[in-house]
Order: structure tokens, then C-alpha cells, then sequence
């Protein structure tokens, strides 16, 4: 029981985002814009290289692809909404609903995911139709499900994640900016942009030991089978302790959020 | 005058006028981003992770290579910094077209078209945005390093020019925001058009060389952030000819003189869309 107001919301979320089509649309092809350049960069940068930081011209290429495959799957979520709903003062409506608002987010957050992740896999396909981009094809049958497992726990953790800092909304109205540098740092320190074997040894060993590298470079790195199946399983492990403890912390700074909030009108 | 707007009021005799409009509109950008200091520091901190991050990633791919597309450490440096020239002095000043769709659904745009002031210029150039002038610091700085890396006696000429086309380059990105703005007052929406100019001037980060025929040609052509952010640093290297320079200015023009047309025409066709 209960489990079905969330699926209704949702497929309310799925309609409605498939509703503004244009601004779905609008938000795609900016980031083709970018898939694009980052392919040619890194296409420009192999020449006639057979590999470049120990990437064949193969993995390199669907690393970036894989980029945008994570991009709309882990990285679409709705902090901005959340700290607008609890600036604003529409978070009320939604306390004395017989619901969670955990579960009602991450119901509308997967909605969003769902669509762009189709999006996503659409544009991938015709980038590789378009300029013969080589994609690597996993070689073991058990890389598809761990990179799917990957992924998933990427998108929870990212979640989370974002729910905790959003809900700096509570304590003060300002929590945008801070909601803006997370969301860059993140994306640069989770290798969105590029993968982090380029960065000096000692930063790539400093960021392993955050949860940032698990959302984006090591799943990509299981598809690309650049680490041995029992470690892939390890980075799983490692991904489920990072989302039991942001799950823990989202919620608690959810209570303690709450008991400080106010609202006033209707 | 024409409630329109456009070229007679903005760079005609009330020069000095608008001047001080845009000081006032400037202090009032300043004090609202006093107002939320965290905010902004938030914002703030967000733009140079992504400067030093990026700025970051070229040395660092440097470790591991000689060159990119031909072009050495020093000069790849310079596209991008010339690509964050160009970016961030169009975020500077036209910062005010991000909120034109509000502007125009709320009504204020009514208000806009009665005062003594070009519509045009309010919508475009109402915001000035203080987190980038202070970001736009360490990059002149950068460019200063990196010109003191570069071989000597490239003649001042080059560097003359170099300033000039990124000037052009500035200039074709307040077109482009024309545009948006006169899209906003023929539509009401598209409020994610200026969003996608943001991400294609993604590709204005690296030398176009760097693209395939297409995209390149694209990028020349058909949006032309490669004539905005590699012909500057191109000019500087020596490796652009008369004819592309000339193409540059002519795009420049051609685009302005399009972009104030379609504006004066989205505002003879707006009929009010505030309730």
C-alpha cells in the first residue's frame, strides 16, 4: 500500500514534462552542443594515436558518450525546484499531504530522468550515425548489468545528495548560490567533463576518497571494463555505502529543516 | 522616435543620457547583489571552479601530449581564455536579457515601451553583472601571462587586431542577445533560447579546428561562435587572412543590422500580453 500515489505521480510527471516539448527540446540541444565538442576534443586530441592515458581511440570516444548517457540520467534533478518550493512557502501544501515528500520527489525526479534519459540514448545514436563514432562494446555478459546497477545508485546518490544541499532553503533564502557551486563542483569532480585519469595522481587519490568519483568516472569506467568484475562489484559496495549515508543525512537534515520552518497565509 | 527603439536612441545624441540610465541600472544590479551576499558568493565561487577547472584540465592534458590540432599549450591556452573574454563581457552587460520573458509576461514591458528610454536597451542592458567583472580579472591576467609566453615580435598590429576582433566577437553576441529579446516579445516564451546560445558557446572553449568539416562550417557560418572566439586568437597567431578578417566585421554588421530589424518588428507586432 502507498506505493501507487507515487507511481501516479509519476506518470502526472512523465505527462507533464512531455507536455513542454519545446523546453524539453531546448534543454537537449544544448547539451548536444557540448557532447559534440567534447567528442571532437578528444578525437582531435588522439590523432593518430592508438591510445591516450591508457584509453584505446574506442573508450575514450564512448567515454564521452557515456558522459551524456550520465549527465541526463544522474545529474536531472530538481534542486531548484525544491528550493523554491520551500522559499516560496509551497512546501506547506505539500506537508499536510498524506505523503513523503522524499517519495513524492524522487517520483517526479525519476519522471524527469525517465525522459531524458530516452533523449539521451536517441542523441547518442545519431552522433554515432552521424560522425562514425566507434563505440566500445562491453566483452564480458555481467558488465551491462553491473553498469546498470552503477548507474542507478549513482542517480539515488545524486538525489540525495542534491536533496541535502537544497535544503539549505530552510535556514536562509540565499541557498542558490551555494546549490550553483555544488552542482559545478560535482560535475567536474564526478568526471562529467572529462575522465579524471588526466588529472596529477595525488587529486585523483584525494577525490576517490568522496563520493563524487562514483557517480560518473567509475560507472563509466565498469562499462569500459577499465577495472577487473570483483572490482567493479567493490565500487557497488562503495556506492551503496555513499547512499545509505546521504539518504540518512537528507533526511535528517529534512527533520531538522522542518522544525525550523515556518509558513504563514494561504 | 519609434517605440521600437533601436539604433537613433541608443547610440544617437542622448549618448550621455543613456549613460547615466546605465550607471543607475548598474548601482541598482550592485546593491541587489549586496543584498544576498551568500548567494552570491555561492555564484561567485561556482564561475571560478569553472574557470580554474577547465583552465586546469588544458595544462593537464598538456602533461600528456605535445599538441592539439597543431596548436601548442600557449596557444590553445589562448583560445580559451579568449573564448572567456568574449563570454564574460556579453554575461557582464547583457545579463538583463535572461529575465526578458519575465519582463514581458508580467507586463513590465509596457512600462518599458512608455518611458523616455529605448525599450531595447532596458531589456538587453538593464543588468550588470558584478560577479563577472571580478571574474573577468584573473582571466586579463591569464591573457597577460599568456602573451608574455608568446614569440616575440608579433608586431602590434596583430595585437591591435586581436582587441578588435574580440571586440567583434562581443558585438555578434549582443546580436544574438537582440534577437532572443525580440524573440521573447513575439512569443512570450522560449525562455530557454538564450540557454542554448550559453551551451553552443561551449564549443568556443577550444580552437574550431578542432571540429569536423561541418561543424566547423557551422560554427563559421551558421552560428558563428568560431568567428567570435578562434578568429580573435587566430588574428594574434597570424593565421588569419585579410579575407576572414574582413568576413568578420562584414558577420558583425550584417547580424546587428538583422537583429535590430527583427526587434523593431517584434514590438510593432506586440500587443500586450500582461494580464
Amino acid at each position: 500500500m502507498g506505493i501507487e500515489k507515487y507511481l501516479t505521480a509519476y506518470s502526472i510527471a512523465l505527462q507533464q514534462v512531455l507536455q513542454r516539448r519545446a523546453s524539453l527540446l531546448m534543454d537537449r540541444v544544448g547539451g548536444i552542443a557540448v557532447i559534440v565538442s567534447l567528442y571532437y576534443f578528444w578525437k582531435a586530441l588522439l590523432g593518430q594515436k592508438s591510445e591516450f592515458l591508457g584509453y584505446s581511440g574506442e573508450q575514450m570516444l564512448s567515454y564521452v558518450l557515456a558522459m551524456n548517457l550520465l549527465r541526463a540520467f544522474v545529474f536531472t534533478g530538481r534542486g531548484w525546484e525544491l528550493v523554491g518550493d520551500i522559499s516560496s512557502g509551497r512546501i506547506a501544501s505539500y506537508l499536510v499531504r498524506p505523503i513523503s515528500y522524499h517519495g513524492y520527489s524522487l517520483a517526479l525526479d525519476m519522471a524527469q530522468k525517465t525522459v531524458h534519459l530516452f533523449a539521451a540514448l536517441l542523441e547518442i545514436g545519431v552522433l554515432i550515425l552521424l560522425v562514425q563514432a566507434p563505440v566500445y562494446q562491453p566483452a564480458e555478459p555481467a558488465t551491462w548489468p553491473l553498469f546498470a546497477v552503477a548507474v542507478l545508485l549513482s542517480s539515488l546518490i545524486f538525489f540525495f545528495l542534491e536533496f541535502t544541499v537544497s535544503s539549505m532553503a530552510f535556514w536562509t533564502s540565499e541557498s542558490g548560490g551555494p546549490l550553483f557551486c555544488f552542482e559545478l563542483f560535482l560535475q567536474f569532480a564526478a568526471g562529467t567533463f572529462f575522465p579524471l585519469d588526466v588529472l596529477p595522481k595525488s587529486l585523483q587519490a584525494a577525490l576517490s576518497l568522496t563520493p563524487f568519483p562514483y557517480m560518473v568516472f567509475f560507472p563509466i569506467n565498469i562499462y569500459l571494463e577499465r577495472v577487473p568484475l570483483a572490482q567493479a562489484a567493490q565500487i557497488i559496495g562503495m556506492q551503496c555505502l555513499w547512499l545509505a549515508l546521504f539518504a540518512a543525512m537528507s533526511v535528517w537534515v529534512w527533520r531538522v529543516g522542518l522544525q525550523s520552518y515556518s509558513a504563514e497565509g494561504g | 522616435m519609434g517605440l521600437a527603439g533601436g539604433a537613433p536612441e541608443l547610440f544617437g545624441g542622448g549618448r550621455l543620457r543613456y549613460f547615466w540610465i546605465w550607471a543607475r541600472l548598474g548601482s541598482m544590479s550592485l546593491q541587489s547583489q549586496l543584498t544576498y551576499p551568500l548567494g552570491s558568493l555561492g555564484f561567485f565561487i561556482g564561475k571560478l571552479i569553472r574557470l580554474f577547472f577547465f583552465f586546469a584540465f588544458v595544462i593537464a592534458i598538456f602533461q600528456h601530449t605535445e599538441t592539439l590540432a597543431g596548436y601548442t599549450l600557449v596557444e590553445t591556452a589562448l583560445f580559451f581564455l579568449t573564448f572567456n573574454v568574449v563570454d564574460i563581457v556579453a554575461q557582464i552587460f547583457f545579463r538583463g536579457i535572461y529575465s526578458a520573458r519575465r519582463v514581458v509576461t508580467d507586463g513590465d514591458f509596457d512600462f518599458y515601451l512608455i518611458q523616455p528610454c529605448s525599450p531595447l536597451f532596458r531589456m538587453v542592458l538593464s543588468y550588470l553583472d558584478f560577479l563577472d567583472i571580478a571574474i573577468i580579472i584573473p582571466v586579463l591576467a591569464m591573457i597577460g601571462l599568456v602573451f608574455a609566453r608568446l614569440p616575440q615580435g608579433l608586431g602590434w598590429e596583430r595585437y591591435v587586431l586581436y582587441i578588435l576582433l574580440t571586440a567583434n566577437g562581443v558585438g555578434i553576441g549582443l546580436a544574438i542577445h537582440v534577437f532572443v529579446a525580440g524573440l521573447a516579445v513575439r512569443t512570450q516564451e522560449l525562455e530557454n533560447t538564450i540557454w542554448i546560445y550559453r551551451d553552443m558557446m561551449f564549443m568556443g572553449k577550444f580552437p574550431a579546428d578542432i571540429y569536423g568539416p561541418a561543424a566547423r562550417a557551422a560554427l563559421t557560418f551558421v552560428v558563428p561562435i568560431a568567428v567570435m572566439t578562434t578568429f580573435p586568437a587566430k588574428a594574434l597567431l597570424g593565421l588569419l587572412s585579410p579575407a576572414w578578417t574582413l568576413y568578420s566585421f562584414a558577420l558583425c554588421g550584417a547580424l546587428m543590422g538583422s537583429a535590430l530589424w527583427y526587434w523593431r518588428d517584434c514590438v510593432r507586432h506586440y500587443t500586450s500580453s500582461s494580464s
